[in-house]
């Protein structure tokens, strides 16, 4: 190691996080390899190291013999400053090498929070931030994950985006980028052309030119070539069975937030929530069969020697093969004292046969997602959840000597009424009340209900995209509402920060005219916006203002249902008429049955996808 | 695409090994140097869990309510200093060689972190007394002068410095918790060069970084340029009271 890197990592906060040397972190030879990738998780290293998808996707790139991909994390605030006085860029984990000298630069965009940390890692490389700048001797900078599906308010910023699955895209990529260079035809132009034209699920942003109405809103996305997709249509993996599984991991000394076997059981979610975005985007459903999971479970074990398993996916009481899954992995889980974990259950499937088999049970708390406080609303966002299936299933916890349940809310959904948010305190009683009415509960112990109330964001692809997003008056109204509702002290309440989920709405709906704004954000030091101790709400009004922006046009302005969206120009596989006849049904106060009890045409069963759950998914 | 689990069937046939009357302790000796002397003793005990789990040993389990491998360290080391004389014990409950041992943890470890080696331990943790170092200081200023200077200023008592314990600060004279030191001026690599013997004992220990702050209060070392300037820190070795091996 660099004898200076060395001394800085001396004085700077767990400076584990920087010094590298990790188990199963792959090195290549420089000289033999042809494209160096920088995969760039912009958040801290704890939260990175624990994404699932950087661990697939650096395993799928190194599988390239001559693409070295690299782990690439944003440095906390402490070490930015050391970096910065000693004049060191932003450098790869692996290497140590500046990621400026790279082929490409990947970053994956988790949250949109998370931009100005983008911006932060370009500007520590030593990188122009817009595309326009960068000219072909510098790294082709590329974008996916969630946000990419609208990632306009970040477009100038990026070379091109991968919109959906990344698996084959970005080898795809690299093997393009390796075969332009060796036939000597590599400009960074000629590149993205090529790539846009031949590659599906690429969007370069620089090929649409935007109008605008008078109004402010979008009047059109126009090609600048004939031969690039007039909407870019999203990728996915059709077998997951078949999917690269990544059987090595590279393993952290450091403590990380998720420091654990990740099992990924299926993607894509049956359920439908009119809020939320993953369960639209990653949709048709994929399952992959319990014997791979298995076999996959098995391997991941040894290769790590963690101690628990937790299986993911956005619901996982809703894997048809739980059951055989479960029975599989206990099989051997407990004879090497590993125990399993499986967030995101429903209250609808929460049982004691299930509970008995996990660890969560061993953990004093369990927590549920209502959502909502009433029936009315609950059926709005399309919950599908009774209180009687949260009320049995906390008795199910209550039963087994559980005294703590945690329940999370939202607050400011479309329609929402202050009725319906005394439903979210008259739940949180009733909860209280199965307690002392459950004779086998622990008697010594006192119940303890925490509701955690989180603001509603307009995400794009949701039958809420159009909504408004309460102001920040109405907020807060609600919350302190709320709050006077709650007279019980065995009822914790808990909210989400209003100013955050402002900003984050106006990110989430932005568009390309949001860039100088996130430009000006970098340049004054923004870093860090999902943590708390770094947000600045004021600082980020007195950015938009300066730019000229008005946040109320994206966060609580309804959009027109006839009016040209941000991401209008990608293909999530859901059609738009599918999210307009949600809405209508939200309104109508309708619900609409999981996939599983019958097709609602949302449009995705084109992708095609083996074991999924559509009637006629095209193979 | 898929790997067969082989380390599972292998684990299986660690049932077959013959089983031990009583759990037998074994000695590890490792070095944590490089990117590693950043890694915290927490994060090494962490680490380590997991590495004897990979490597598929015999190792014995607790047997309470939360089931674990029993893991004992010698004298933690701080952060950013480096060692090749780390230890830890573990404690198997069915035969295996040392040898083997060894190596089956080398294969799940770096070249960072890695088992020298492998034995039926003879003396106690709580023997260790003393723990030698090497240091080596690129600082402006660097010259036979400044050497001659230093080793004056570790060896005359009394060498006030601020130490941190569990009950707060006070200063304390850490010239009785060094039993030698020398400070040699490195012409060609243009460093200071410290070797140094200070107490290690579980109820007396120095940490070495303590010399580091002592030059730099007293003869301004490591004041220059923050971008130039650096030090090292090796552990070179563990002796018990009498300055006798540690085995």
């Amino acid at each position: 190691m660099n004898k200076q890197i060395s001394t800085i990592l001396k004085s700077v906060s767990k400076p584990g996080r920087y010094s590298g040397g990790e188990y199963g972190q792959i090195i290549k030879d420089k000289s033999k390899v042809k494209a160096r990738f920088a995969f760039c998780f912009p958040d801290t290293y704890e939260i990175g190291m624990s994404n699932l998808g950087v661990r697939i996707l650096y395993g799928v790139l190194n599988k390239e013999e001559d693409v070295w991909c690299e782990r690439v994390y944003d440095p906390w605030i402490d070490m930015q400053e050391k970096m910065r006085e000693h004049g060191l860029p932003l450098c790869a984990c692996e290497s140590g090498d500046p990621i400026s000298e790279f082929d490409m630069i990947g970053f994956t965009l988790q949250y949109e929070m998370s931009y100005t940390n983008v911006l932060n890692m370009l500007e520590l490389a030593g990188l122009p931030l817009y595309a326009k700048d960068r000219d072909d001797s510098m790294p082709i900078i590329i974008g996916g994950g969630p946000c990419a599906y609208n990632a306009e308010p970040v477009a100038d910023f990026f070379d091109l985006f991968n919109i959906g699955e990344g698996e084959e895209m970005l080898p795809e990529l690299c093997r393009l980028y390796i075969k332009m260079k060796d036939e000597g035809r590599y400009t960074k132009q000629a590149y993205l052309h090529e790539a846009a034209r031949t590659i599906e699920g690429i969007y370069v942003p620089s090929f649409y030119d935007v109008t605008y109405n008078d109004d402010g809103t979008i009047n059109a996305y126009t090609p600048i070539y004939d031969d690039i997709p007039k909407q870019v249509k999203k990728r996915i993996m059709t077998d997951m069975d078949k999917a690269y599984f990544p059987d090595k991991v590279v393993m952290p000394y450091i403590e990380t937030v998720h420091d654990r076997v990740m099992l990924e059981v299926y993607r894509g979610c049956i359920r439908g929530c009119r809020f939320c975005q993953a369960g639209m985007i990653y949709r048709p459903v994929r399952e992959k069969t319990p014997e791979v999971l298995n076999e996959q479970a098995k391997c991941l074990y040894q290769a790590t020697g963690y101690d628990e398993i937790s299986l993911t996916s956005l619901s996982i009481s809703d894997y048809t093969q739980l059951e055989e899954l479960t029975d599989m992995l206990l099989e051997w889980t407990n004879d090497n004292m590993v125990s399993l974990s499986l967030p995101s259950l429903r209250v609808d499937s929460f049982t004691k046969e299930l509970m008995d088999k996990i660890a969560t049970v061993r953990s004093s708390s369990l927590t549920f997602a209502p959502e909502a406080g009433t029936q009315r609303l609950r059926d709005v966002i399309n919950k599908n959840v009774k209180e009687d299936d949260l009320l049995r299933a906390v008795n199910v916890a209550f039963e087994a000597g559980k005294n703590t349940v945690k329940l999370y809310f939202m607050s400011g959904l479309p329609t929402e009424t202050y009725e319906d948010l005394k439903g979210i305190a008259d739940l949180a009683s009733h909860v209280i009340d199965a307690y002392y009415q459950c004779p086998t509960r622990n008697k010594g112990k006192k119940p303890q209900v925490t509701i955690s109330v989180s603001c509603f964001i307009p995400k794009p692809f949701t039958p809420f995209q159009w909504e408004a997003q309460d102001t920040m008056e109405m907020l807060a109204e609600k919350q302190e509402y709320l709050g006077s509702q709650i007279t019980d002290r065995k009822i914790r309440y808990t909210h989400h920060d209003a100013r955050v989920s402002r900003i984050e709405a106006v990110l989430a709906r932005g568009d390309r005219r949001l860039a100088p704004a996130l430009a000006l954000a970098c340049k004054e030091g923004f870093a860090f916006d999902a943590w708390d101790e770094c947000f600045d709400y004021d600082k980020w009004l007195s950015v938009l203002e300066r730019c000229g922006i008005d946040p109320a046009f994206y966060a609580n302005r309804a959009f027109g249902l006839d009016e040209v969206l941000p991401w209008d120009i990608i293909d999530c596989g859901v059609s738009k008429e599918f999210f307009l006849r949600e809405r209508a049904k939200a309104y109508g106060e309708r619900t609409t049955p999981n996939c599983r009890e019958q097709c609602s045409g949302c449009g995705a069963n084109k992708m095609g996808g083996e074991r999924t759950c559509c009637p006629k998914a095209k193979n | 695409m898929l790997p067969e689990s082989q380390k599972l069937i292998e684990k299986k046939r660690l049932k077959s090994l013959p089983e031990l009357e009583r759990p037998l302790t074994v000695r590890l000796k490792f070095r944590k140097i490089g990117s590693l002397q950043y890694i915290s003793h927490l994060d090494l005990q962490r680490t380590f869990n997991r590495v004897i789990v990979r490597a598929c040993l015999p190792v014995w389990y607790t047997k309470g309510f939360n089931p674990h491998a029993k893991l004992v360290f010698s004298t933690p080391l701080s952060v950013g200093a480096q060692s090749v004389c780390e230890y830890l014990d573990i404690r198997i409950d069915r035969e295996m060689s040392c040898e083997e041992i060894k190596e089956r943890l080398n294969g799940e470890l770096t070249n960072e972190l890695f088992i020298t080696d492998a034995y039926i331990p003879k003396n106690d943790f709580s023997e260790i007394a003393w723990a030698s170092y090497d240091m080596e200081i690129y600082t402006d200023g660097a010259d036979d002068e400044m050497a001659k200077n230093a080793q004056a200023l570790l060896t005359s008592s009394p060498l006030m410095l601020v130490k941190r314990t569990k009950s707060g600060e006070k200063e304390v004279d850490i010239i009785p918790m060094i039993s030698s030191v020398s400070v040699s001026f490195d012409d060609e690599r243009q460093t200071l060069k410290i070797k140094c013997v200070l107490s290690a004992s579980s109820t007396e220990y120095l940490n070495p970084e303590m010399l580091i702050t002592a030059l730099k209060q007293n003869l301004g070392v490591m004041s220059g340029d923050p971008a130039l300037e650096w030090y090292t820190i090796m552990r070179t070795d563990l002796m018990k009271k009498d300055m006798s091996e540690f085995k």
